[in-house]
């Protein structure tokens, strides 16, 4: 239903933006407003460094509210779990659960036991930070806080106040944001095949050794390509997966905008939602419930797979 | 790359890598790795327990058999006291009974022979009395001088007086 409501909003915004220019209900430019990153209007416009924007978007703003809420809910169980002595209670059971699934299935399995400790926190965090920046984004609270801010607050764009209330969006869904993430699991692919093997056997580990030199010629460059497409991967896996189950249901409950436009009358559009817009939309919902925990789950796991890859060198 | 989907934002990539390393920094010193060591921790305090468990366990079972074992040996014992005192007391039992058998005896032995000296004392006094009633009837027989019938009348009537003594006269 909260979908619903936004997208109504979603929908008045660009109606009025239509009406000016005297077109209809445009899908594809609600939905790309939906879902971009409003670089436009920053939360708080900063100057341009060598030729990058550094200014806090949406984008930013919601990267540093999911980084707030797990640093805060995280700690807060750690640290009740840590004073409730040798017995945990069924909240820290479940803690214990996920952080122990996280270790003993995902990390060492692929790092090898030499080095768990080590890349478990990085790890863990990867899981926390994504699933709730995953979720985050299908909780449709954003959308609410947006509407009153249309109706009671009224606070204009161009007041911070009024960025900040115009709606929250999922980050991980901006592949700016899975970037950023891939690198620094690039990056720890450098660091653990670094610590493990030294800085020059990392390197030297990439292709294997005792092959004949045109083989070299060939694989040298399939390799570094390899290097390149682990972290690209992980890239578009996370923001495409997270981008397509919204644009999903925002596409199927623009149905209602077309079909109240083709008929012209209001009646048609409500009609076509409750039939079809809006169960549609719930399954879609349904779905992506399981999806954020799956992407979150997967990016976790190649992350590890690919610091074992480093570690342990098979050829 | 007019599209928004796919526009390039390295100042969002940059904000992401600061975010998540920050992010990385903190919960690593504040909860990962407090929570991984009490883990540790607690694994190790678990697998200590059960090794004592496991090393109670097996004392207690020494210490089952061997008191199994004392048991046994006190019932070895107190099967060994109670056939031995029942030995003794049968043993007793027929003492006694023979102790009282030859008691039993030696009273009827005692109570024959001092018959037998009554009964020869008494016969010696009998025949004492008689002896002194046989000189004084002779003596009256001769005084009197009588006929043979009065003789005979004589003798029956000092048999009688004999006869009616006689009990009074017996040892008992």
């Amino acid at each position: 239903m909260m979908w619903f409501t936004a997208a109504v909003q979603a929908h008045g915004a660009a109606a009025a933006h239509a009406a000016s220019e005297k077109e209809g209900f445009n899908a594809g430019e609600t939905i790309i407003h939906h879902i971009a990153n409003s670089a436009e209007h920053p939360l708080i416009p900063l100057p341009e460094i060598f030729g990058i924007d550094f200014s806090v978007t949406k984008h930013v703003f919601m990267l540093w509210l999911v980084a707030l809420l797990v640093f805060v809910v995280v700690t807060w169980m750690v640290r009740r779990h840590l004073k409730q002595g040798p017995v945990p209670s069924t909240a820290g059971s479940g803690l214990e659960t996920v952080v122990e699934f996280v270790r003993d299935s995902i990390v060492a399995p692929n790092v090898g036991s030499k080095w768990v400790d080590t890349w478990t926190p990085l790890i863990l965090t990867f899981f926390a930070f994504i699933f709730t920046a995953n979720l985050i984004g299908l909780i449709p609270i954003f959308e609410v806080v947006r509407l009153m801010n249309h109706w009671v607050v009224g606070a204009d764009s161009s007041t911070f106040l009024g960025r900040l209330l115009e709606g929250g969006t999922t980050a991980t869904a901006n592949f700016n944001v899975t970037a950023g993430l891939a690198i620094v699991t690039f990056l720890a692919i450098i660091v653990a095949g670094t610590r493990a093997h030294g800085f020059l056997q990392h390197w030297k580990n990439l292709v294997p050794s005792g092959l004949a030199w045109p083989i070299y010629v060939l694989l040298i460059p399939i390799e570094l390509l390899s290097m390149f497409v682990k972290p690209f991967a992980l890239t578009m896996r996370l923001a495409a997966n997270m981008t397509g189950g919204h644009i999903a249901i925002l596409a199927v409950l623009s149905l209602v905008f077309l079909f109240a436009e083709m008929a012209r009358t209001a009646i048609a559009g409500i009609a076509v939602g409750l039939v079809i817009s809006i169960p549609l939309a719930v399954g879609i919902s349904a779905l992506e419930c399981i999806v954020v925990l799956v992407q979150a789950y997967v990016f976790t796991l190649l992350s590890a797979v690919f610091i074992g890859m480093a570690i342990h060198v098979h050829h | 790359m007019n599209n928004p989907l796919v526009q390039p934002d390295p100042g969002l990539a940059i904000w992401t890598i600061i975010t998540f390393l920050v992010l990385l920094g903190l919960l690593t010193k504040f909860a990962w790795r407090p929570l991984l060591r009490a883990l540790e921790a607690r694994r190790e305090t678990i697998r200590k327990a059960m090794e004592d468990a496991q090393q109670a366990k097996l004392e207690l079972e020494q210490l089952n058999k061997r008191s199994t074992e004392i048991i046994r040996n006190a019932h070895a014992e107190a099967e060994t006291i109670l056939s031995k005192s029942r030995d003794d007391a049968d043993r007793f039992r027929e003492e006694m009974k023979e102790k009282a058998r030859e008691d039993a005896e030696a009273i009827v032995r005692e109570a024959r022979r001092r018959i037998e000296t009554d009964t020869v004392r008494a016969l010696r006094q009998i025949r004492n009395e008689v002896a002194d009633l046989s000189f004084e009837i002779a003596s009256k027989l001769l005084q009197r001088n009588l006929s043979k019938q009065d003789n005979e009348e004589l003798v029956e009537s000092v048999l009688k007086q004999i006869e009616a003594e006689r009990p009074a006269s017996l040892p008992s």
